[in-house]
């Protein structure tokens, strides 16, 4: 085989293995929160004080990450779509934990009554009046 | 001559208390689509929080640039890092007023067409909006509605030219939000 048939292969391969990767990444689905390892363990009031002390700060530390809170329910939401939110006491009455769950997480979600003690893992997207986590998924 | 000057005072704390009810919700529903005939792009945040006066029909509505879902990673990794900059914006704020609205109406159930005006804040950006929707109101509890188009140029986001053909110059909000009576 002469040299320039060589060079050829290689950049037809290289060619379609780059189409493959850009494929691969372009239909990649977002993680799968509720396989994912949480980075952080903290409670309810935790979180709600780090982020009411130091917004900025808490926001470095927990935005973007797996982040498994627990808390005493405050209150359970089931919207008629399915959509169910738990919010979590802090102790502070202005900022609780809003907790996000993936819509096929809603038959759990409805077991769960307020006053109840529970971990959640989600996903920390900043806080509003609440701190909120997305994704979530009931650990405990 | 006590008396009704008395029944009359009740009646206006009464009415007052009916009037001055403030509604709110931590969990609202807001999407977007912003799609072309190449690609599906469509983004879900359901943790909006908005508050509502019913005396005044002052309505704001904020969300977490963060909390958008999308389908594919990708999309949503360079909507927050390249479009959004949420980093740099994490929220996106509307402020404003139900301009046709009476405090009586949440006296009575039923479905209204409402207009709302307003500024919405999305990536630092501020710009005067209004647009139509609609209140469902049930006892004690209110649901709003709203579609509304935002041209994203009009925010200074940046669509490199690469992808401009794949999403569209002007995205469709939909608003969805369950209020309860804020105690």
């Amino acid at each position: 085989m002469t040299t320039w048939k060589k060079i050829a292969i290689a950049v037809v391969l290289l060619v379609v293995t780059a189409v493959l990767y850009g494929l691969y990444l372009y239909n990649k689905k977002p993680q799968n929160i509720k396989q994912a390892d949480s980075q952080f363990e903290i409670t309810a009031s935790g979180l709600t004080t780090a982020f009411n002390t130091d917004e900025s700060a808490a926001t470095k530390q927990y935005v973007d990450k797996v982040v498994s809170v627990s808390g005493n329910i405050k209150d359970v939401k089931i919207e008629q779509g399915g959509t169910a939110t738990v919010f979590l006491d802090s102790g502070d009455p202005m900022t609780s934990v809003t907790c996000s769950f993936y819509d096929t997480e809603a038959a759990a979600v409805k077991k769960l009554k307020s006053g109840q003690q529970v971990t959640i893992k989600g996903v920390c997207t900043g806080k509003l009046m609440d701190v909120v986590l997305n994704k979530c998924s009931i650990v405990q | 001559m006590k008396k009704t000057a008395l029944a009359l005072c009740m009646l206006l704390v009464l009415a007052k208390a009916g009037l001055a009810q403030k509604y709110f919700t931590k969990n609202g529903t807001v999407s977007f689509e912003a799609g072309t005939a190449l690609e599906d792009i469509i983004a879900t945040n359901k943790t909006a929080a908005s508050v509502l006066d019913a005396a005044t029909g002052q309505i704001e509505f904020a969300v977490l640039i963060k909390g958008f879902e999308f389908r594919r990673a990708l999309m949503q990794e360079h909507f927050n890092e390249n479009y959004m900059e949420s980093s740099k914006y994490p929220k996106a704020v509307f402020k404003g007023k139900i301009v046709n609205l009476t405090p009586a109406l949440f006296q009575k159930p039923g479905n209204y067409p409402v207009t709302v005006k307003g500024v919405l804040e999305i990536h630092g950006v501020k710009k005067e909006i209004t647009t139509s929707g609609s209140l469902a109101i049930s006892g004690t509890t209110v649901q709003a509605l709203a579609k509304f188009p935002v041209t994203i140029a009009d925010y200074k986001i940046a669509i490199p030219g690469i992808v401009s053909d794949k999403i569209a110059k002007t995205a469709m909000v939909s608003v969805n939000c369950n209020y309860a009576v804020l105690k």
